[in-house]
């Protein structure tokens, strides 16, 4: 197979890459990220790249259709499309690279008594002699039980490798960490106890270096997944995880190569080292843990779209490669459905959504949109497929929540007054600042309840035979391309809050419950965080209540990964959710539909016509 | 205005509660009910058509319009087939095995047979061999396949190639759909044709049937 030199700029990422393989499988194959929102179809058009020099395929239908004829002429291509016909220098323009961005890590703490899996004893152990030649494997056990009353049985074979010389090095002074009856690292006397929880979301991973004694975060850091380069949805990356066994290892080496380098970064920041990790937690939706588990997800993707298990796991950290003690243990939190996974369990463990009083909706929003209801102790759950939108997907102007994206925005007469992520320039919008667009236009006038655009505010302007909105014009930013709104946008984003929506309304049909009767809203997640409510509420995506019966309570999915962490009665308790919660198939509920169909209406639901 | 015309105009309007009385009207005025369907209702929905192509209308106002295009045809169908007038076509829809979504499915059904097609809606997740069996039992001329997932996307092409398999590649035309189908996909599995959204579904039906 003949192969070619390629180089990306400007990250200066350059290697071999045979033939056959496209440009986005060279990126990936090199580590270079670049977007690809729709997995390599060639129809989100996220991975746009410029060949610089070397030759290439030529331009296929799709590309044809996503860029201009000037574009081509000038070298840009879809990387996905795209093949080598000799060695390439490429460039790969900030848009396209899944780079950094606002990451929520912070939510609402809580505190529990510390109860942690793992325990840390110092232990003095009798110099082997002569006169006491007794195994340094009995010598450590038979310490712990003498100085610490703690019977263990079993020494991790890690552990076992390295006990002797280790014993000997550090006076016969060490620090065992027992898990049940297991000793499951050994370290010098007085060193850290640490534990890592991690909430592995399809777009972002959130970690949090936690003490285990005492139950204290030391340090917190959100990354993205670099599994975007495999698709941007969860469907996406099932598919790609099932074409072959060689993708499905390189999606789980990618995220378990993230997860360590964020080990390290969070124990850079307390002076620790990673070994002085001795348990971990994992939560994350059903595929993120399927993936990371390497358990098949080919049944994900097809109804009746069933996990492989939903029972908690406790698994050696060494056998999906996590660099922590060799000896340690990461647990996965439960499952409750195909589409409901133990983020959601993490979430309703952490805001104690599933034992609330009065009628409760708890809700993380994103691509997948996950409900739950709790009524009268009995707790009911959806997903609904929301799509990117509110991730900037599919959306003109839309962006992630990266440097000068419109976060805010509100219409004063004729102005559109702004803020942007890190007050910056402003260059599209993200979700937060989408969802105050529609409802500013809907309150203004300039959108009707059934979404339709009207040629009446002195903003408007017809492009490409189609009405748009314009929120920030060419003329107030300098020359740089109009930030607008159109009606392809407003249908695209009636879509994904009618589907949020459609799953409230189905949760509380099934539970013979009205709108008026929901005490409270609780909304974790990024996006949920950062959206203003009042706006979501208007345009009808959220129940229409007063507005303090709403609680964003940020990352609760990470807040429940830590309580897992440090406490075991946690961990039983979130089994219980997970046994208890029901499980809906939203697309199989009656009137499913007509549900829908109505709640695409701006404006307070209405079940009528 | 005529009774046609404002036929025509009851449908671009969405009076779906007014168009009976008026498709009556029409017949007591004695304008033929073949005229009714060709200069009434199908330039509206056509209208219908172009509005939801340009984002002016959305999915309501499109199922509305086909509910109202449905009144009118009931009371229609029994003098045209008197008449021995054919139906537009026969299409038999269905989404593929594994996937269970049919909001867009419906929306497609329900323009088909708004626009006089007799529709055969086989449900979700049909089996491959469902499809082949319908095909073979029944005398139609569309068939048409939906997916929403890229998981349940090459069941399409599996339906595809177990019609050929039976023999009946020929028999029926194939025009596919969903969130993640695209022309080229269509193109590459060798359907004969693809929808876009429900109003192309209907174009393209109507097209691969003339021709």
């Amino acid at each position: 197979m003949t192969s070619y030199h390629i180089d990306f700029e400007p990250v200066g990422r350059r290697g071999k890459c045979p033939a056959d393989k496209c440009l986005l499988d060279c990126a990936h194959q090199l580590g270079v990220g670049i977007l690809s929102m729709c997995g390599g179809h060639g129809t989100c058009h996220s991975c746009k790249v410029q060949v610089l020099s070397g030759t290439v395929s030529e331009p296929t239908p799709h590309e044809q259709e996503a860029l201009s004829p000037q574009e081509l002429k000038n070298g840009w291509r879809l990387a996905c499309q795209t093949y080598p016909t000799s060695d390439c220098k490429l460039s790969v323009p900030p848009q396209s690279m899944t780079t950094p961005q606002r990451i929520q890590v912070e939510g609402l703490e809580v505190t529990v008594a510390p109860d942690p899996p793992v325990r840390a004893y110092q232990l003095q152990l009798p110099v082997s002699s002569l006169s006491d030649p007794r195994a340094d494997s009995e010598r450590l056990l038979e310490t712990l039980e003498q100085q610490h009353q703690v019977h263990c049985s079993i020494i991790d074979i890690d552990v076992l490798r390295n006990l002797s010389p280790q014993l000997r090095s550090w006076n016969w002074q060490a620090q065992a960490s027992v898990r049940d009856n297991e000793v499951v690292a050994l370290s010098p006397w007085s060193s850290h106890k640490l534990g890592l929880a991690i909430d592995l979301g399809t777009t972002k991973i959130a970690g949090y270096l936690v003490d285990l004694e005492n139950g204290q975060t030391f340090a917190a850091k959100g990354i993205m997944n670099p599994q975007v380069s495999y698709g941007e949805d969860i469907i996406s990356r099932i598919t790609s995880a099932t074409k072959s066994p060689v993708e499905a290892a390189q999606i789980q080496q990618l995220t378990v190569t993230a997860i360590n380098q964020l080990g390290v970064d969070l124990c850079g920041e307390v002076n620790a080292k990673p070994e002085e990790i001795v348990e971990a937690v994992v939560v994350g939706n059903t595929a993120m843990h399927h993936l990371l588990l390497r358990l098949p997800v080919e049944q994900l993707g097809l109804s009746p779209y069933v996990p492989a298990i939903r029972e908690a796991l406790d698994i050696k950290a060494r056998d999906i490669g996590l660099h922590i003690a060799s000896g340690a243990y990461v647990h996965l939190l439960p499952i409750v459905a195909g589409f409901v996974g133990a983020d959601h369990v993490a979430m309703l463990l952490a805001t104690e959504a599933w034992q609330a009083e009065g009628l409760t909706v708890a809700i993380d929003i994103g691509t997948n949109t996950e409900v739950s209801l709790v009524s009268d102790g009995k707790v009911t759950s959806v997903s609904c497929a929301s799509g990117p939108a509110f991730e900037g997907g599919h959306i003109k102007c839309g962006m992630r929540a990266a440097s000068g994206a419109i976060e805010r925005l509100l219409l004063v007469d004729d102005q559109v007054e702004y803020q942007t992520v890190d007050g910056t320039p402003p260059v599209g919008l993200c979700g937060s600042g989408i969802l105050d667009a529609m409802a500013q236009l809907y309150l203004a006038g300039v959108i009707d309840k059934d979404g339709r655009m009207k040629d009446n505010h002195p903003r408007m302007r017809t492009r490409q035979k189609q009405l748009e909105f314009v929120l920030v014009s060419k003329d107030e930013q300098d020359g740089h391309p109009a930030i607008v709104i159109t009606q392809q946008d407003i249908r695209e984003l009636q879509l994904a809050k009618a589907a949020i929506r459609t799953g409230i309304q189905v949760l509380l049909e099934t539970n013979g419950c009205s709108e008026e009767e929901i005490k409270q809203v609780i909304i974790a997640g990024a996006f949920g965080s950062y959206i203003n409510v009042s706006s979501a509420v208007t345009i009808g995506m959220l129940p229409s209540l007063a507005l303090d019966c709403f609680r964003q309570v940020g990352n609760a999915a990470g807040m429940g990964a830590k309580l897992a962490l440090v406490s075991r009665s946690k961990r039983a308790e979130a089994q219980t959710v997970a046994r208890q919660v029901g499980y809906i198939e939203l697309a199989t509920a009656p009137n499913f539909m007509q549900t829908f169909v109505q709640a695409t209406h701006i404006g307070r639901y209405n079940r009528g016509g | 205005m005529n009774k046609v015309k404002q036929i025509s105009e009851a449908i671009v309007q969405l009076k779906w509660d007014e168009i009976a009385a008026l498709t009556n009207e029409a017949l007591e005025a004695e304008v033929p009910a073949l005229e009714i369907l060709n200069q009434g209702l199908v330039p509206g929905m056509s209208v219908v058509g172009t509005k939801f192509r340009n984002g002016e209308i959305f999915l309501p106002e499109v199922l509305l319009s086909a509910r109202t295009m449905k009144t009118a045809l009931e009371i229609l169908t029994p003098i045209l087939s008197q008449q021995d007038t054919p139906s537009m076509g026969r299409v038999a829809i269905g989404t593929v095995k594994g996937d269970i979504h049919d909001i867009g499915k419906n929306i497609v059904v329900s323009m088909l047979e708004g626009n006089g097609f007799e529709v055969m809606d086989l449900g979700i997740d049909v089996d491959t061999e469902r499809f082949v069996e319908v095909v073979r039992d029944n005398n139609l001329q569309i068939l048409g396949l939906s997916a929403l997932l890229t998981s349940t996307m090459p069941m399409i092409e599996e339906t595809i190639k177990a019609l050929e398999k039976a023999g009946l590649g020929q028999k029926v035309q194939v025009i596919v759909g969903g969130a993640p189908v695209t022309q080229a996909y269509a193109d590459q599995i060798g359907a004969d044709g693809y929808g876009a959204d429900a109003v192309a579904a209907v174009e393209k039906a109507r097209d691969l049937i003339a021709t």
